[in-house]
């Protein structure tokens, strides 16, 4: 049995865990005291990133321990084994080469040509989009883009929209994302949007993705309703982006209206390829090819610079000093910008369902814990709700404050910029007051304060602040590609493979089965006696209520 | 009185000729452009009858002569008026501006032109800046309202004067000036200057109103499969509706509609003051001006590529060669967007298209309305020009690559152009 703190006898895990007894009894606080330069010594700058470390639960030492467990574990090679395109997602048996849709144009290889004909393919499409000149069956103009996607072909492109409203082309149309399942989402939508002038784009990797499918469906019927049955109506309202062309082919995406990806590029990983159709449709193709250029910078900054100037390896490395030798297995994701709402939830599917693993690539129960719970919320907003446990809880959890130093410089805030300079200038504040207050306790408050029990601040809990220049396209996507990279690391620190999602297959599999049953109506005792018993009272619901109707 | 009139709009040059007639001493400054160029050809650019003796003989007579627009009036100018475009604001600020600093001079500026609401009082702040203690100064506003065709009679027998005014001194001036043409009785209608403006915003408004409303009962006729030209003339014969400016068309354009002339001045708007009906009429008049596209995309079950269409018309109106706003200009970006190749004839406005698109190769400009038919799969009648009104049918389908006729201004007989071989789809008519 493996215990989630318990590191492996090797030398360097036994010296962390050394050196951490050794910081064990040392608050916080009392670190900042002892050191006044804290802030010089663990910030680090790549590009438009300032990232602060002097919050966490450590020093120099630390760090220089922590790099010789990445040499131990080979990063270096492992990095290397990541940009040459080896498949190293194993279990896939497919490379993993995110990184190679952002290299700029123009590269002599193969891959890179396919790159960039899918990017010039995509800006084609987009022109055609902002020209109003992409026409609905009827002739009329598409002033409505739907992206139809779940997880990676969702959360990615929706969290950029909306991270990035600020930097909109001024010909973008308006532009909704659909995932659910449920139907819920796309039921309340249809109801606004107009048939003639409404165009959905359906991003699924594999084109078998059911949430998605089903949702598309639900639009095609939408529209045949209106404007008929013709082919033209799927040929003129419907892109389609996957990798598997003969399935858009059997669905009746005509070829032009196609956009392609590999599978070297991960659902999660794919923001970057043509699933960022709706980014590209947002920001225009120059803003999208700078959130390309903003994560391209971060790449050869993760290749080249050293372990201890190196961003994503860092927050890699004291991720795992966290989770392995601290011994804390929850993480909050605290944005202090509204824009960046649903980056929290970006980043728990990126971490989690990279790292949320127990074998390691030889087959072998991990030795070690990996993924902690990773959740979040805007940060203003989740002060509102969480902090409490944050601050007074029994539970230990880490935090990556992130916040834009610098907002509504741009001319289109001109009338309103006094007063939302001074919003920005409160986020700010409380921005750096919470971890503050969340590093020192009471030590942050004016001394000679003496609290009664229930109001006491223990502090000394570790978190970073990731300082972007201003939330731009740019900055944006260095910031994802440093969490991207951070991911990576810790997976071989951890010896795990991020790259696939096993554990997702099966409950979709197990579904389709449940599915029948509910569509008998009764499950007839051929599952186990909860499944039974809940797939009956559907049934039983059902029933009555077509009694009630007669 | 000695008179300058800045311009080269209908206005212009029919203030300049009335005004001469009654015996003032006009100078006309007509800025550079196609009006400038057709008159220095001896062209004239506005087929309104009568204008072109008046100006002549004027001319003649001595009270009327040319100046340079470039230039400023002479120290006995008494009135300058300004009919320019809408588009020729700045042109109109800087003549302000110029007049301006002769700070002894008394200046009285007319203001004809179609500019939004409010800029008659921010051109006269202008002119009064730097101004000498005791020196009288206006700009007030006398909004046109020619009626095309007519232009002259309704400038010398109008049945009323709309004049915006907030000086005693300007009222004095304008009314000595326009006396010949206030006579019979006084149908001179003073208001505050921006009131005055408000009431053209308000009829262009209406007019405009008019239209979007039989366009969207045209597509609804398209829908009913009802005849809307039957229906236009059951509605005109009520006399609490009229006739005019009931026909439904392919959008209309021009400089009086456009979106800067329909809103209110940028200081008002700031203020979040904006008509929604009228942004609508406009929005809908947009997407009226794509209306033969949609029909032609429909009828080609969406695939337009290589295919070749022939337009009729490009001016936003007959008798002109300027194609501001025109639906000619949506649809040629929508076919060109498709791959189409387009023809086009035009009377007037095949120089303005020329100078406007350049050279490109989907683009064919020609001379013979029936060359520009040759090869084509759709034939877009798109201006009512007089020229189009009885095409050679049997000519037409010999060129044509298919017989198909969209008629954006309901002009021809639908029955008589099936009966001749073609296909025919008109606006809210089969």
């Amino acid at each position: 049995m493996r215990s989630r703190t318990g590191v492996p006898a090797d030398t360097v895990w036994q010296q962390l865990t050394e050196h951490a007894a050794s910081l064990q009894d040392i608050h916080l606080a009392q670190m900042f005291a002892d050191q006044p330069d804290r802030f010089a010594r663990l910030s680090r700058r790549a590009g438009p990133l300032l990232l602060d470390l002097s919050k966490q639960r450590l020093d120099g030492r630390t760090l220089g321990l922590l790099g010789s467990l990445a040499d131990s574990r080979d990063l270096r090679g492992w990095i290397n084994r990541l940009f040459a395109g080896e498949p190293i997602n194993h279990t896939e048996q497919r490379a993993a080469m995110h990184w190679a849709l952002r290299v700029p144009a123009p590269q002599p290889s193969p891959v890179q040509q396919q790159v960039q004909e899918q990017l010039d393919r995509m800006s084609r499409l987009v022109e055609r989009i902002h020209a109003r000149q992409w026409r609905g069956v009827t002739g009329e103009v598409i002033t409505d883009v739907v992206n139809i996607g779940v997880g990676g072909s969702d959360l990615g492109p929706m969290m950029v929209c909306r991270a990035l409203e600020d930097a909109s082309d001024e010909r973008a149309v308006r532009t909704h994302f659909v995932s659910s399942m449920d139907g819920s989402q796309v039921s309340g939508l249809l109801r606004r949007l107009r048939p003639h002038s409404t165009l959905f784009i359906i991003s699924s990797k594999s084109f078998t993705t059911i949430d998605t499918l089903y949702n598309a469906g639900t639009a095609r019927a939408w529209l045949q309703r209106t404007l008929g049955d013709d082919p033209a109506v799927t040929g003129c309202h419907f892109i389609g982006v996957s990798s598997a062309t003969d399935k858009m082919d059997q669905w009746g995406i005509p070829r032009p209206n196609q956009l392609a990806l590999w599978d070297w590029v991960g659902g999660r990983f794919s923001l970057w390829s043509a699933i960022g159709l709706p980014i590209a449709l947002r920001l225009g193709m120059q803003g999208f090819r700078d959130l390309l250029a903003g994560a391209h910078q971060m790449d050869e900054h993760f290749r080249s610079a050293p372990w201890r100037d190196n961003v994503p390896v860092l927050m890699a490395l004291t991720g795992v000093w966290n989770t392995n030798i601290l011994g804390i297995h929850a993480h909050a994701v605290l944005p202090y910008d509204g824009r960046l709402k649903y980056l929290p939830a970006f980043l728990s599917q990126l971490e989690m369902e990279s790292n949320g693993k127990s074998v390691t690539r030889d087959g072998e129960p991990v030795a070690t814990g990996t993924c902690p719970v990773l959740w979040g919320e805007v940060g203003p907003n989740a002060q509102h709700a969480f902090y409490q446990l944050l601050h007074q809880g029994t539970e230990p959890v880490t935090c990556d404050f992130i916040a834009p130093a610098r907002r509504y410089h741009e001319g289109r805030h001109d009338a309103a910029a006094a007063e939302l300079l001074a919003q920005h200038e409160l986020a700010l504040a409380n921005c750096f007051a919470q971890s503050r207050l969340l590093a020192f306790g009471e030590a942050a408050l004016p001394p000679g304060d003496q609290l009664p029990m229930h109001m006491r601040y223990h502090g000394n809990q570790p978190s970073s602040t990731l300082l972007l220049d201003e939330l731009g396209p740019f900055a944006l996507g260095a910031l994802l590609a440093a969490y991207e990279h951070k991911v990576f690391a810790q997976a071989v620190i951890w010896q795990i493979n991020p790259f696939d999602q096993w554990g997702v297959e099966m409950g979709k599999r197990i579904a389709t089965e449940t599915l029948e049953l509910i569509k008998r109506g009764t499950a007839g005792g051929d599952m186990d006696s909860s499944t039974n018993g809940l797939i009956d009272a559907v049934a039983g619901a059902v029933d009555r209520r077509r009694r009630l109707r007669g | 009185m000695h008179l300058d009139i800045y311009g080269d709009t209908l206005t212009a040059l029919v203030t300049a000729a009335t005004l001469s007639s009654t015996g003032h001493q006009v100078t006309l400054r007509v800025p550079a452009g196609q009006v400038a160029d057709d008159l220095d050809a001896g062209r004239m650019p506005y087929q309104e009858p009568g204008l072109e003796a008046m100006l002549d003989q004027q001319q003649q007579a001595g009270r009327l002569l040319a100046g340079s627009a470039d230039e400023m009036p002479g120290d006995r100018a008494e009135a300058v008026f300004l009919a320019l475009s809408p588009a020729a604001l700045p042109f109109a600020e800087s003549v302000i501006d110029q007049l301006a600093l002769r700070r002894e001079h008394s200046w009285l500026v007319v203001n004809q032109s179609n500019f939004p609401v409010g800029t008659t009082e921010s051109l006269q702040q202008r002119l009064r800046d730097g101004a000498d203690a005791g020196v009288d100064r206006a700009v007030i506003v006398m909004p046109e309202m020619l009626q095309e065709g007519a232009a002259l009679q309704s400038f010398m027998r109008p049945s009323s004067i709309l004049v915006g005014c907030d000086s005693d001194w300007a009222e004095v001036h304008i009314r000595e000036i326009l006396r010949p043409f206030n006579r019979l009785r006084d149908v001179m209608h003073l208001l505050r200057p921006r009131e005055a403006e408000f009431t053209k915003l308000a009829i262009n408004g209406m007019l405009a109103t008019r239209l979007g409303f039989m366009n969207d009962m045209a597509s609804l006729a398209d829908a009913l499969q009802v005849d809307i030209e039957q229906v236009r003339m059951g509605m005109g014969a009520d006399p609490r509706i009229g006739e005019a400016y009931l026909y439904p068309g392919c959008g209309f354009g021009g400089l009086n509609f456009s979106r800067n002339v329909m809103s209110l001045a940028d200081t008002l708007e700031s203020s979040g003051v904006g008509s929604e009906l009228l942004e609508q009429v406009l929005l809908i008049n947009e997407r009226q001006k794509e209306v033969l596209f949609r029909k032609l995309w429909q009828h080609y079950r969406t695939d337009l590529h290589g295919k070749t269409v022939t337009l009729w018309g490009a001016a936003f109106k007959p008798g002109t060669g300027r194609i501001d706003n025109a639906p000619a200009l949506k649809l040629l970006d929508a076919l060109w967007a498709q791959g189409v190749t387009v023809r086009v004839h035009d009377p007037k406005a095949l120089p303005t298209l020329r100078a406007h698109y350049g050279e490109r190769a989907d683009l064919l400009l020609c001379d013979d309305p029936y060359e520009a038919a040759r090869g084509a799969d759709a034939l877009m009648l798109v201006t009512e020009w007089k020229d189009y009104w009885s095409p050679d049918y049997p000519r037409l389908r010999s060129l044509m690559a298919q017989p198909l006729l969209l008629d954006g201004r309901n002009i021809l007989d639908p029955d008589f152009v099936r009966s001749s071989g073609f296909v025919y789809y008109g606006i809210g008519r089969q």
